[in-house]
C-alpha cells in the first residue's frame, strides 16, 4: 500500500513539475476557413481555388508555417473550406461550421460581394476576424462591422483606371453606362457615371437591368439611339455575354464595349465577337510588386493561369493579408488578430495594401483588352507595369475579322 | 423607327418562348402533368448542343437534329420512371403527385448536370450578319430560328390534325374518359405526348444557348416562364403558346423601351394575373 502511496506522489510531483507549454496542449496548425463556390453561377470563376489555397499553405508550411509572436515559432497553416454553391444561405451555413464545429483561427471571405454581404455576418456574430477577397461593394463594409477588412477598393472606386485611360487618350466624347442589379454593380456604375462626368464625358444613357436579365433589345435599341462613343456595363458574365450578343445582333456600334467582368468564360462564349472589349482585372503577368515571384511560383504550382483567372490575384492579396497579419498580431487571440489586420501597411502583390476605417482596402482593377483572342495589359501606364497596348476605336462589326 | 425595331424584336425573341412554352402545353394539358422539370429539359438540350458543338463545331441548325434522338430516348425514361407510376389516379392527385415528382426530377437533374460539367455557364460562339430593312435592325440567325419554329409548329399542328396519334392527343385533351371509352390506349400516347414535350423543350434549349448562354441553374426559372405563357394562351394549345409567346415577347420589348429594362421580367407575372382575373382558360384556351 505504502509502494502505490509513494508512486501516486511522484505522479503527481511529476505532473506539477512539468512546464506550463506542455500541460497547455501546444497549437499544431492555424486553420483557416472559407467557403468555395465550387458549384452554382460563380463556380467557373474560381473553380481551381481549392487548389491555389492548398497549394498556397504547402508552400508556407514548407518554410516552416507562418511565425506566431506570441508562441515564438512557426505554426503551419490549414484551410478548411466547403462549397457555398454560389448561395448566400449555405455560405452562411457553412461559415457557423467553421467557427463552431471546425474552430478555425480566422475566415477568409467567399466569392463575389452578394455571398460576402451574408457571410461576413457571421464573422461579426461570432466575433472572429474575416478576410474579405473578391468582395468590392462597400455596403459590405459600411454596416460598422468591426471583424472584418476587405482588400478590394470600394465599389465606387471600380472604374478609376478605365476612365484614367478615357482621359489620358482623350478620344471619347459621350458614354452610356449599364448597372446589372446586383449589390456590387449598383456601386460600381454609378462610381462610374461620376468618374465619366469628372472627366467630362457626355453621359447620354443610363440605366439599371434585373439580375439574370436576357433580353437586352429594348436597352440597345434605346442606347443606338444616343450613339455612344462608349458602352461601359457593369455585370456579371452570363449577363454581359447576352448583352455582347445583341450587340451584333442589332448592329450597335459603339467605339468600345468594356465590361467589369470579362473572364475565360466571356471570352469562349463570344469567340471573336469579343475581339476589342476591355474590361477589369487585378492583375496581368509582368506586374512586379510586393512578393511577386512567390505569386508566379504558387500559380505554377497550383497550375492556375492568371489570365483564365483575373481573380486569382486578389486571392493572394488575402494570403498577403492573413500572412503578414498573422505575423504582426501579437498573438492568434481574435482581439490581437483583428488590431494586426487593421494595422497593417505592406506591399502586396500588385500594390500597397492597407484598410481604412471601414475595413476597405485598396486593390483596385487594371484595364485589359481581348486582342487577338489573348487578354493584353491596358492601363495604367506606369512604372511596375507591363507595356501598355489599346486599340480604339474597335472596328465595327461587318469589319470585324 | 425605335417603336418598330422593338416590336421585332420582341416577336423573334416571343418565337423562342413560344417553341419550348407549347412542349409545357401539351403535357399540361392533354396529360394533367405540371412538368416543373420542363427547363430542365431545355438546360439540357443547351448543354447538349454545346457539347456537340465543342466536339465537332457543325452549324447550331444540325445541332437540333443530332440531339433528338438522346432526348427522345431520355425522356422516354423519364416518363416511365417518374410519370408512369403517378397515374391511375384521381386528376388532382395526378397534378400534385405531378408537380411534387418533376421538382424533384429538376433539382436532381440540376445538381447532377452541375456536379458532372463542372463549369458553371458557358455559350455557343455562333453568330450570323443582320438585315437592315427600313432602317430596322433584324438579326438574320433570330430570324431564321423562328422561321424554323414556324416550320416546326407547322408539322406538328399538321401531326395532331391527320394522324392517329394527334387525333388521340386532341381526343383526351378534350375528354379523357371519353378517349378510354373509344379504345385510345391512354398510357402510349401520354408517353408519346411527354416525349414531344420534353423535345420541344429540348430543341428550345439549342436555340437558347446560340442566343443567351446556359447555366445548370437556369431551368426552374425558365419553367416558371414558360408556364406563364401556357396559361396567358390557354392549356394544351398550340396557336396559344405561339400567341402567348408573342404577346409576352413583344410586350416585355415594349416596357423595357418605355417604361425601363428592370421592370421588363415583371411583365409575364402581371400578365398571369390579369388573365386568371379576366379570362382563366386562357387567351385561346377552351372552358
Amino acid at each position: 500500500m505504502i509502494l502505490v502511496w509513494m508512486f501516486f506522489l511522484f505522479f503527481l510531483l511529476g505532473i506539477v513539475s512539468l512546464p506550463n507549454e506542455a500541460i497547455a496542449q501546444k497549437k499544431k496548425v492555424i486553420l483557416i476557413g472559407g467557403t468555395i463556390s465550387e458549384t452554382g453561377r460563380y463556380a467557373s470563376d474560381v473553380k481551381p481555388w481549392p487548389k491555389l489555397m492548398n497549394t498556397w499553405a504547402e508552400m508556407i508550411n514548407e518554410r516552416g508555417g507562418l511565425w506566431v509572436k506570441s508562441e515564438k515559432r512557426r505554426i503551419p497553416v490549414k484551410f478548411i473550406l466547403y462549397d457555398d454553391k454560389s448561395d448566400q444561405a449555405t455560405s452562411i451555413k457553412f461559415y457557423e461550421r467553421l467557427v463552431t464545429v471546425d474552430k478555425v483561427d480566422l475566415l477568409i471571405g467567399p466569392y463575389t460581394s452578394p455571398l460576402t454581404f451574408a457571410a461576413t455576418t457571421v464573422a461579426e456574430k461570432y466575433k472572429i476576424p474575416m478576410v474579405c477577397v473578391e468582395a468590392t461593394a462597400s455596403a459590405i463594409y459600411k454596416r460598422g462591422m468591426k471583424w472584418i477588412v476587405g482588400i478590394d477598393q470600394a465599389g465606387p472606386k471600380w472604374s478609376d483606371a478605365y476612365f484614367e485611360l478615357v482621359r489620358h487618350e482623350g478620344k471619347a466624347k459621350t458614354i452610356a453606362l449599364l448597372a446589372e442589379d446586383q449589390i456590387i454593380f449598383t456601386e460600381v456604375v454609378p462610381g462610374a457615371v461620376e468618374n465619366a462626368k469628372k472627366i467630362g464625358l457626355d453621359v447620354v444613357f443610363f440605366e439599371k437591368a434585373a439580375s439574370g436579365t436576357s433580353d437586352f433589345s429594348p436597352i440597345i435599341t434605346k442606347m443606338k439611339e444616343k450613339n455612344p462613343d462608349l458602352c461601359y456595363v457593369g455585370g456579371f458574365i452570363p449577363f454581359n455575354i447576352a448583352f455582347m450578343k445583341q450587340a451584333k445582333e442589332l448592329d450597335f456600334n459603339s467605339k468600345e464595349f468594356h465590361f467589369t467582368h470579362f473572364g475565360i468564360s466571356f471570352k469562349e462564349a463570344l469567340g471573336k465577337d469579343a475581339e476589342y472589349v476591355t474590361g477589369s482585372a487585378y492583375y496581368m503577368p509582368g506586374m512586379k510588386f510586393g512578393n511577386y515571384k512567390f505569386f508566379f511560383e504558387l500559380l505554377k504550382r497550383s497550375g492556375v493561369s492568371i489570365t483564365e483567372y483575373p481573380w486569382a490575384n486578389d486571392r493572394m492579396w488575402g494570403f498577403d493579408a492573413i500572412q503578414w497579419g498573422i505575423e504582426t498580431s501579437e498573438s492568434l487571440k481574435r482581439d490581437d488578430l483583428m488590431q494586426a489586420f487593421k494595422d497593417l501597411h505592406i506591399m502586396a502583390v500588385a500594390g500597397a495594401l492597407h484598410f481604412d476605417e471601414t475595413g476597405q482596402g485598396t486593390n483596385r482593377p487594371i484595364v485589359n483588352q481581348i486582342i487577338g483572342g489573348e487578354y493584353q495589359f491596358t492601363w495604367p501606364a506606369r512604372p511596375g507595369y507591363p507595356p501598355a497596348k489599346h486599340v480604339y476605336p474597335r472596328p465595327k462589326w461587318s469589319e470585324l475579322k | 423607327m425605335g417603336f418598330l425595331q422593338i416590336v421585332t424584336s420582341g416577336l423573334l425573341l416571343g418565337g423562342v418562348y413560344a417553341l419550348a412554352a407549347f412542349g409545357l402545353s401539351i403535357c399540361w394539358g392533354v396529360l394533367n402533368i405540371l412538368n416543373i422539370a420542363h427547363g430542365e429539359f431545355l438546360m439540357l438540350g443547351a448543354l447538349a448542343a454545346y457539347g456537340v458543338y465543342a466536339l465537332l463545331g457543325i452549324n447550331p441548325f444540325f445541332i437540333v437534329l443530332a440531339i433528338i434522338p438522346i432526348f427522345l430516348a431520355f425522356s422516354f425514361l423519364f416518363e416511365k420512371l417518374l410519370i408512369r407510376p403517378i397515374r391511375g389516379r384521381t386528376e388532382t392527385e395526378i397534378l400534385v403527385a405531378s408537380i411534387l415528382v418533376t421538382l424533384g426530377g429538376a433539382l436532381l437533374i440540376e445538381d447532377v448536370t452541375a456536379f458532372l460539367w463542372g463549369k458553371s455557364f458557358t455559350g455557343i460562339p455562333y453568330s450570323m450578319i443582320s438585315l437592315q430593312v427600313g432602317g430596322v435592325v433584324i438579326p438574320l440567325i433570330r430570324l431564321l430560328i423562328l422561321a424554323f419554329i414556324l416550320a416546326l409548329t407547322w408539322v406538328i399542328h399538321f401531326y395532331l390534325k391527320r394522324s392517329y396519334t394527334g387525333k388521340a392527343i386532341q381526343a383526351i385533351t378534350q375528354n379523357r374518359e371519353g378517349a378510354r371509352i373509344v379504345g385510345i390506349n391512354i398510357i402510349r400516347i401520354s408517353m408519346i405526348t411527354f416525349i414531344i414535350g420534353t423535345s420541344l423543350a429540348a430543341i428550345a434549349g439549342v436555340f437558347y444557348v446560340v442566343l443567351y448562354s446556359m447555366t445548370p441553374y437556369m431551368g426552374l426559372s425558365l419553367t416558371v416562364k414558360y408556364m406563364c405563357i401556357v396559361v396567358l394562351g390557354g392549356l394544351g394549345s398550340l396557336f396559344g403558346s405561339f400567341a402567348g409567346g408573342l404577346i409576352l415577347g413583344i410586350t416585355e420589348s415594349i416596357i423595357g423601351y418605355y417604361v425601363g429594362s428592370d421592370w421588363s421580367p415583371t411583365v409575364a407575372f402581371f400578365a398571369l394575373v390579369l388573365i386568371l382575373l379576366l379570362r382563366p382558360q386562357g387567351l385561346f384556351g377552351r372552358k
